[in-house]
């Protein structure tokens, strides 16, 4: 008698690609089925992470994945692989390092170089259904936990190294520590699900796909600390995360996970989420908490620390959803465990959001120590059309940009800290030549712009005194003393803001400029974009000794600007030009080339 | 989506599944804001009242996240992406395409009242980049060609219904 | 700050006033602080006192900073009188290329006219949207009921940003005209009915309007008079 399950991913990703259709048909055409012949089960799961080839479907115990399958797939899927345990081939995953097709998800390069502990059950379960995780060790921690004396959890947890997973990546067994030695009650456990980073994804995907191990993680906080209420900061726009979490927590108070007199042992814990509204700024944990409290989330100096004086005034642990999906697993398995996977002073795994510029875009958990250059090229399988790599971006907002000297450098806190990036949520922004490293900075000016809170002189005045700098350069209005204001004001942005969000603002600033300060006076005083991307600094031209005549420029120009005879120089009428630059990357001999700005005759 | 033209007094049963506690201010101005679709002046001041608080705090609130919008919003709301990724991958571009097609701006209504434009910070989807929203649809890998016919799809739809 | 005031060394802050809770706003009280083996820039209005730490309040570093941010609130208020004489005290440089000339914000959100507004028990007005586009106002800038014009927030402004005019009998401050009432000794106009009604309902007093100056006059009268009647 076969039996088999069928995951279909509805992460944000895939459903916005039709999963949810593809999993009402397999259900609707497998309710057909007599179970006689195959006994089956669809399960819809949280994000696989690699939403770019998705809907992902994945048929255990087969371990056959397939990829961008649509509606009409769905019948052969049931008639092929469901009831005869046949492969597809055209939807399998076509690896383009191996160049060749893969029966499972688990052999592609995206996938095999991965080390799932926080994003062990998103794919595997349906996230609104607890006996999901329960079949999968889940509450088994807390269990355990609940047998040890607090102060005994707060041990292991030290031991572990387990670093803050949003940011800072402060120590979380200190900070637990800390908060348990004040004698001053009611105590908060907080969650911080206001994933604010442009580009990083991995909250959601686990908020989304496995709240379960979040719940389970404070819940053992609020008993080593002595805590009974916790708070889940979720931002507005994860619609589907607020929905899956309500759901787990309701699940967890059915079967006494939460509420009063948990599993018999006495205590209480309640948590409730509360709803972001649309501020990157209540990322920032007293602005997040200034928020819970019913107030504009504007921060406050942390001259005392949230441990000793947080929610409402009273000791309080905030960590991020990573950090609180890593504590099950580390009271299960010990600290040693933990610590054997990463490297000294950085233990464990952590979860990038490698996007951008490269071919496979998507979440990848990795023990820290993996090299940029194994992330970008072995999980990431490289630059999209090979382009020569230019930069990643760590850390968003509040994180710099690392050339690609430093592509061998250790994914871990203090080796980005050291060059003067960070780890921040986990965010990596994939560049190319065709991107405009100015343009860079000036996107992440504009963005910290609208999302200041606009409390303190510095972080107000000075990011918008920076944003008007680098809009004059990517405008061709740059002056060679713009690099020295922009560094002096940046300087006392960082040294003179009240909070973290103006402190790391002029990160991305500051380091675009150590790392390519070329790029900057090429803008300023060549008044030429060498990315091609600031349009006023960009025109297009045609190299007469690499020009082969194919005529794939002018077959591809969407405005006809290109003239040319066969096997002849072609030529770009600059005045029709609109500068979208598919000639540039269209051209298989490199022959279209990047001028700067046109001075008027 | 309601449109109660009087003095909005549904709000007060909306605002009343809270405790009267200041903590659930937002959460209020959400719900009200997901019924209307902005928030009514009225409403602030019921909350103002039910929570014993002054209409100040309350304005301060609904001009500090940007969730809530003080004006109405148009039968479908546009959101292009603009985080990095989708920055990265050509969101500016899908941006002005919609810029020239409407003829609106960020945060404007169209003049028939059809189309309000957003841009809005990482929805997330990053994978997908460039992403645009329209009402709870993601449209994923967008291009300024592809704009025009899923904006058909919409203006379509409201000639017949 | 309150330490350095007490011992009349000059830490120059806009944000802070005494009497209210520090906020940390305007950043320029910034003083550097040893404790233990930990040396950082504070801000001298809200970081807590303790016993054994040094305090240095000016270093090469830390005037380059006041004068950076005071740069900044010059690009922001350049009309700005007392801004302007900062300017000069500090000898700070312009870059003109950033100067917008025809700016005319006086506000360089401090917060203080809101901490009055509060501790008048009126919360008429309130720090409004974020970023750079956050300001003071009213409710939708319209004239509000809970304002009773008794100008507080015009008083405790350090940069004179908060427009009030009193004039035949009326003041207008936050778009709303009240009418002033006057003294019943000395006949002068001098506070709106609204604050008197306010004021009086909270400190059960008299039911004769008396300006502060005839108050102050009646009240010098009475220790005359409680002398005279020991002896």
């Amino acid at each position: 008698m076969v039996s088999r399950k069928i995951y279909v991913c509805c992460g944000t990703g895939c459903l916005a690609n039709n999963s949810y259709e593809v999993y009402l048909r397999l259900k609707e055409r497998l309710e057909n089925i007599p179970q006689t012949e195959v006994q089956t089960l669809v399960k819809s799961t949280g994000c696989n992470g690699l939403c770019e080839k998705g809907p992902v479907v994945k048929i255990y115990p087969d371990e056959i994945s397939y990829f961008k399958v649509t509606v009409d797939d769905v019948d052969e899927i049931v008639e092929k692989t469901v009831l005869k345990g046949e492969v597809i081939d055209r939807l399998l995953y076509f690896d383009t390092g191996l160049k060749k097709r893969l029966r499972s998800h688990r052999d592609a390069s995206f996938y095999k170089h991965q080390h799932k502990l926080a994003l062990r059950n998103i794919g595997e379960i349906d996230p609104t259904n607890i006996d999901d995780y329960i079949e999968r060790g889940g509450y088994k921690a807390l269990e355990k936990a609940l047998t040890m004396k607090p102060e005994e959890i707060i041990d292991e947890v030290e031991k572990s190294n387990l670093r803050g997973r949003g940011g800072a990546g402060f120590p979380t067994g200190k900070k637990w520590r800390s908060c348990a030695g004040y004698n001053d009650f009611p105590k908060y456990v907080v969650c911080n699900g206001d994933e604010g980073d442009p580009g990083a994804f991995m909250d959601r995907s686990i908020m989304e796909g496995d709240p379960n191990t979040v719940i389970e993680g404070m819940i053992i906080c609020g008993y080593a600390i002595g805590a009974h209420n916790g708070y889940l900061y979720i931002r507005d726009e994860y619609e589907l995360a607020l929905k899956n979490m309500q759901k787990a927590i309701d699940n967890a108070k059915e079967r006494g996970y939460l509420g009063k007199n948990i599993l018999n042992s006495g205590f209480d814990f309640d948590l409730e989420i509360v709803r972001g509204g649309g501020a990157f700024v209540c990322g920032e944990s007293s602005a997040l908490m200034a928020s819970i409290e019913g107030n504009v989330g504007e921060p406050r100096a942390k001259y005392i620390r949230s441990v000793e004086k947080g929610l409402w005034n009273k000791p309080t642990v905030l960590n991020n959803v990573e950090t609180w999906a890593n504590i099950p697993l580390i009271i299960l398995n010990g600290a040693e465990w933990f610590k054997k996977i990463g490297t000294e002073g950085n233990s464990g795994t952590k979860v990038f959001s490698l996007v951008g510029k490269v071919k496979n875009t998507g979440l990848a958990e990795i023990p820290m120590g993996t090299t940029l250059r194994q992330l970008v090229f072995d999980i990431g399988g490289g630059i999209i059309n090979n382009r020569p790599f230019k930069a990643v971006q760590t850390g968003g907002p509040s994180g710099g940009c690392i050339p690609k000297e430093y592509l061998d450098i250790s994914m871990d806190f203090d080796s980005l800290s050291e060059i003067g990036s960070m780890m921040g949520s986990g965010g990596v922004i994939v560049m190319d030549d065709t991107t405009c490293i100015v343009d860079v900075a000036r996107y992440y000016m504009n963005f910290l712009s609208e999302e200041s809170c606009g409390k303190c002189t510095t972080c107000r005045e000075g990011i918008k005194t920076m944003l008007d700098i680098l809009t004059n350069i990517t405008q061709g209005k740059g002056q060679l003393e713009d690099i020295d204001l922009l560094l002096r004001i940046g300087e006392t942005v960082q040294k003179a803001s009240l909070c973290g969000l103006g402190k790391s603002a002029p990160n991305p600033v500051l380091t675009t400029i150590k790392y390519f300060r070329d790029e900057y006076e090429e803008h300023i005083i060549n008044k030429r974009c060498p990315a091609g991307t600031c349009k006023n600094l960009t025109s297009y031209y045609i190299d007469h000794e690499a020009c082969i005549g194919c005529g794939i420029c002018s077959k591809n120009c969407p405005v006809d600007a290109i003239t040319g005879k066969i096997k002849e120089v072609h030529v770009i009428d600059e005045s029709k030009c609109i500068k979208c630059g598919t000639c540039f990357t269209k051209c298989p001999r490199d022959a279209v080339k990047i001028g700067g700005m046109k001075v008027e005759a | 989506m309601e449109n109660n033209l009087n003095n909005y007094e549904n709000s007060i049963d909306i605002i009343k599944e809270y405790p009267q506690d200041k903590r659930y201010t937002l959460a209020m101005l959400q719900d009200i804001q997901r019924h209307y679709g902005f928030i009514p002046r009225e409403a602030m001041e019921y909350i103002s009242e039910y929570l014993n608080l002054p209409l100040s705090h309350i304005y301060s609130m609904a001009t500090f996240y940007k969730a809530l919008k003080l004006t109405p919003k148009g039968k479908h709301t546009i959101k292009v992406c603009s985080g990095t990724a989708c920055h990265i991958r050509g969101s500016e571009t899908v941006k002005d395409q919609i810029l020239s097609i409407l003829n609106i701006k960020p945060g404007e209504t169209t003049s028939d009242g059809l189309f309000s434009l957003e841009v809005v910070n990482c929805i997330g989807a990053c994978a997908l980049a460039p992403v645009m929203v329209i009402d709870d649809k993601y449209y994923g890998n967008m291009t300024p060609e592809k704009i025009q016919s899923v904006i058909d799809q919409y203006k379509g739809a409201s000639i017949y219904g | 700050m309150e330490v350095a005031r007490r011992n009349n060394i000059d830490i120059p802050g806009l944000c802070y006033k005494k009497g209210v809770e520090g906020q940390g706003r305007c950043r320029l009280c910034l003083v550097e602080v040893k404790e233990g083996n930990r040396r950082r820039i504070v801000s001298a209005c809200v970081y807590p006192i303790k016993d054994g730490i040094e305090v240095t309040t000016t270093t090469d570093e830390i005037i380059n900073m006041r004068k950076d941010i005071i740069l900044m609130l010059f690009l922001r208020s350049p009309n700005n009188e007392y801004i302007s004489s900062l300017v000069k005290e500090y000898n700070i440089v312009i870059p003109e290329r950033y100067l917008d000339k025809d700016r005319k914000d006086d506000c360089i959100l401090c917060g203080l006219c809101v901490k009055a507004c509060q501790s008048m028990g009126t919360s008429a007005i309130s720090l409004v949207d974020r970023g750079i586009n956050k300001k003071v106002s009213t409710p939708y800038d319209d004239a509000s009921k809970d304002c009773i014009g008794c100008g507080a927030c015009a008083e405790v402004c350090p940069t004179n940003a908060i427009k009030m005019t009193d004039e035949n009998g009326k003041r207008t401050i936050w778009n709303r005209t009240f009418e002033l009432i006057k003294c019943s000794v000395c006949g002068e106009y001098f506070i709106t009915k609204e604050a008197y009604d306010h004021m009086e309902n909270k400190l059960d007093e008299e039911k004769r309007p008396i300006c502060d100056h005839c108050k102050k006059k009646a009240i010098a009268q009475k220790f005359k008079e409680s002398f005279v009647n020991i002896s």
